[in-house]
């Protein structure tokens, strides 16, 4: 492992390493545009200059790999002026639109720029003019005149994904950003070219004009879209309400974790936030009773559900749990179930159509918690828990998010079931076809309003946080749940999903050992 | 930035149309004798543009996708390419191509002089081709011989020492 000398500290870092991973391991900051670790190498940009010692021009640093004895300095006076000529170069044809521009407070080329101190321009002569707000793609707007041609996003289509949709076309200061004519830019993971775009050029067509970033607080979270379970931060606009309509979550991003999705999350992924501020969210309890609905307290909905639990036979209950609750949630679960003796319980529904798979992040099955769930002991037969509710040996059914009518099963099956059931109890976040035949219907808090922990479809055990308030009167499902135990004398209830997710390591050998600590942000792996 | 108002049509200039972009078998040999003479085959990218150039009489999008699939390249990556280099023309060019070099030298020697004598005797501006699709006219950057500005370089010659009479004799040349 080479070791060399950065800003007069000494570092040692695996061979193969560059200057600027080199110089970030000692907390030095090297400013660059092109270098994206993901990414091939292009040193396109020159931003990255750096001084080595017994070399007569300052070097590229994303291009230079750390060698043993290196001496290297990266702040040196002749440095500064290089980034700064560089800088400047950058900019001869930028609009200088950042009151407009969606990237302004998180640019490199108006940060660089700010901490280089080159206020006045000394460009005269006419810009060159190139297409704005071009929009190349489902959700991805091109404005080629903030452009600096750094090439990562057109490395990110040639080696992330292998579309190869986007080039640079044209030369020297005509050269420009585009599509292949005709084409679009519609991969799967389209969106994080503009994550990866250091300026202002791309754009989210989503999130544009919604906020401005700095109003944005950020949590760190877990996509619920597959079992991929991608790290994401949630970007949330609570300071500025009346910005975006009143929606929360403005965007949001990928968070790097080496083990799961490195910098990226699919497009699906990333826009599925939506359901969390649509308007079928479930806000208050309420009961249904000859189609005439009356809404109720959460202590009325509690005792209706534990009293149906005490009133029917164990055997007369089938329990119908979701891949897309929780570990924690799934776990108070389990504690109803043994409390009552509940055998009838299952957590798959097959989908109407078939998840699409790739072999980036995208997995088939769509929901983030299927291996907790089976981890916890919950996968039943779900078809046979459907043909005993139609059969009526059960009476009391018992669901939690899943919408049947939206299901690969046939629909006159599925409402011959839901009809046959004296009692339909059902918790979720949003109002489905299924929950509109429910007697009782129990609001949950969405994925951005609780904390909790999903298991990848590898093991991985990860956290969600909480990001904002949940809307209305709506709780996590490990609290109704748990208020559900209290209701039936199982004694005080875990306040919070850490003593849950205690609770739970205590009691089930996969989860041994784990607690939120160890989980960190990074997530760890159940014992196989 | 050339203009692209005054194209011929593809028929008067006896261009294939899209429907025939494949190259023959002897060709495809020649693509393939090509792209195995370098490490990396994508560098036979410009020859080979080149002999679909002078097989298409231009590059055009369909030509490019024809070509990006001999090399297993994305279309948007040989469309770089075609953008890069002005000799190679996206739209159908004039049978004959005229190009007056217009940098330092030949500037000062009068290079705008026989471009604009260039212009009025042909009836286009730079970066149009004659109705008649004759000629197309360009003006290029240096071509390396300031030592006989101004200069043009006309199909594949070179003509040196300009004057708007030698210009006449060179365009009766042209059919
Ligand atoms: S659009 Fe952005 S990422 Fe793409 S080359 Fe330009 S600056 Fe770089
Ligand atoms: S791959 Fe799956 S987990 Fe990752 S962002 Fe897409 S939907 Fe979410
Ligand atoms: S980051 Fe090194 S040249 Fe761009």
């Amino acid at each position: 492992m080479p070791k060399l000398t950065i800003n007069g500290r000494e570092v040692e870092v695996p061979a193969g390493t560059n200057l600027i991973e080199a110089a970030r391991a000692l907390g030095v900051e090297v400013p660059h545009y092109c270098y994206h670790p993901g990414l091939s190498i292009a040193g396109q940009c020159r931003l990255c200059m750096v001084d080595i010692e017994k070399t007569p021009r300052p070097t590229i640093a994303c291009n230079t790999l750390a060698a043993d004895g290196m001496v290297v300095l990266t702040e040196t006076e002749r440095v500064k002026e290089t980034r700064r000529s560089i800088m400047e170069f950058h900019l001869i044809n930028h609009p200088l639109d950042c009151p407009v521009c969606d990237q302004a407070g998180e640019c490199w080329l108006q940060i660089y720029y700010m901490r280089h101190g080159l206020y006045d321009p000394r460009m005269t002569d006419e810009k060159v003019h190139k297409p704005k707000a071009v929009p190349l793609g489902p959700h991805v707007i091109l404005d080629a005149e903030r452009c600096i041609l750094c090439s990562r996003c057109v490395r990110f289509c040639d080696e992330v994904t292998g579309t190869g949709e986007l080039g640079i076309f044209h030369r020297g200061d005509q050269s420009e950003i585009g599509l292949f004519p005709g084409q679009e830019l519609a991969n799967k993971y389209s969106a994080n070219v503009v994550d990866i775009c250091p300026v202002g050029a791309l754009t989210e067509r989503d999130f544009r004009f919604a906020v401005r970033v700095w109003y944005l607080d950020v949590t760190k979270s877990v996509c619920p879209g597959c079992a991929r379970g991608c790290n994401v931060e949630v970007h949330v606009n609570r300071r500025r309400p009346h910005h975006n309509e009143g929606r929360r979550v403005a965007r949001l991003k990928p968070r790097f974790n080496a083990d799961v999705n490195k910098w990226w999350i699919c497009d699906a992924g990333r826009y599925g936030f939506k359901a969390v501020d649509d308007k079928t969210r479930l806000r208050e309890p309420f009961r249904r009773e000859a189609g005439t609905v009356t809404d109720a307290s959460w202590d009325e909905a509690i005792a209706a559900v534990a009293g149906a639990l005490e009133r029917y036979a164990p055997d007369e209950v089938g329990v119908l749990a979701s891949p897309r609750m929780a570990n924690e949630d799934l776990f108070a679960l389990r504690r109803v179930l043994e409390r009552r003796g509940i055998r009838r319980v299952a957590f798959r529904v097959p989908p109407a159509v078939d998840g699409d798979q790739d072999e980036i992040l995208i997995r088939a099955d769509k929901n983030p918690n299927a291996r907790g769930a089976e981890l916890l002991g919950l996968d039943g037969d779900a078809a046979a828990l459907l043909a005993a509710a139609r059969a009526r040996q059960v009476k009391c059914l018992w669901i939690f998010d899943h919408d049947l009518l939206a299901s690969a099963w046939p629909e006159a099956l599925v409402l011959g079931a839901l009809g046959a059931v004296e009692t339909l109890v059902w918790v979720g976040a949003n109002a489905n076809a299924t929950s509109e035949r429910a007697h009782w219907v129990l609001p949950a808090a969405a994925w951005v309003e609780r904390e909790g922990t999903y298991t990848n479809f590898e093991g991985r055990v990860q956290r969600l946080r909480q990001a904002v308030e949940p809307l209305g009167q709506a709780l996590p499902e490990w609290e109704i749940l748990g208020r559900v135990l209290e209701a039936l004398g199982a004694g005080a209830r875990p306040p919070r999903a850490e003593r849950w997710f205690r609770e739970l390591a205590a009691a089930t050998p996969a989860f041994a050992g784990l607690s939120y600590q160890a989980i960190g942000d990074g997530g760890q792996m159940v014992r196989a | 930035m050339s203009s692209h108002a005054r194209v011929p049509s593809a028929a008067h200039a006896g261009l294939a149309s899209p429907a025939q972009v494949t190259f023959s078998p002897a060709q495809l040999a020649e693509v393939r004798r090509l792209q195995g003479l370098y490490p990396d085959p994508r560098a036979a990218l410009l020859p080979v543009l080149h002999m679909a150039q002078d097989t298409f009489g231009y590059v055009s999008l369909e030509v490019e996708e024809y070509v990006a699939g001999l090399f297993a390249l994305s279309p948007a990556h040989v469309h770089e390419v075609v953008t890069f280099y002005t000799l190679y023309f996206q739209t159908p060019k004039g049978r004959h191509v005229v190009a007056v070099c217009h940098n330092l030298s030949c500037h000062l020697a009068g290079a705008r002089a026989i471009i604009d004598h260039l212009e009025a005797r042909l009836g286009v501006t730079v970066g149009e081709t004659t109705d008649d699709g004759r000629v197309t006219l360009q003006s290029v950057e240096c071509l390396c011989a300031c030592e006989h500005a101004p200069m043009m370089q006309v199909d594949e010659r070179y003509e040196f020492d300009l004057t708007p009479e030698k210009v006449d004799r060179i365009l009766e040349r042209l059919r």
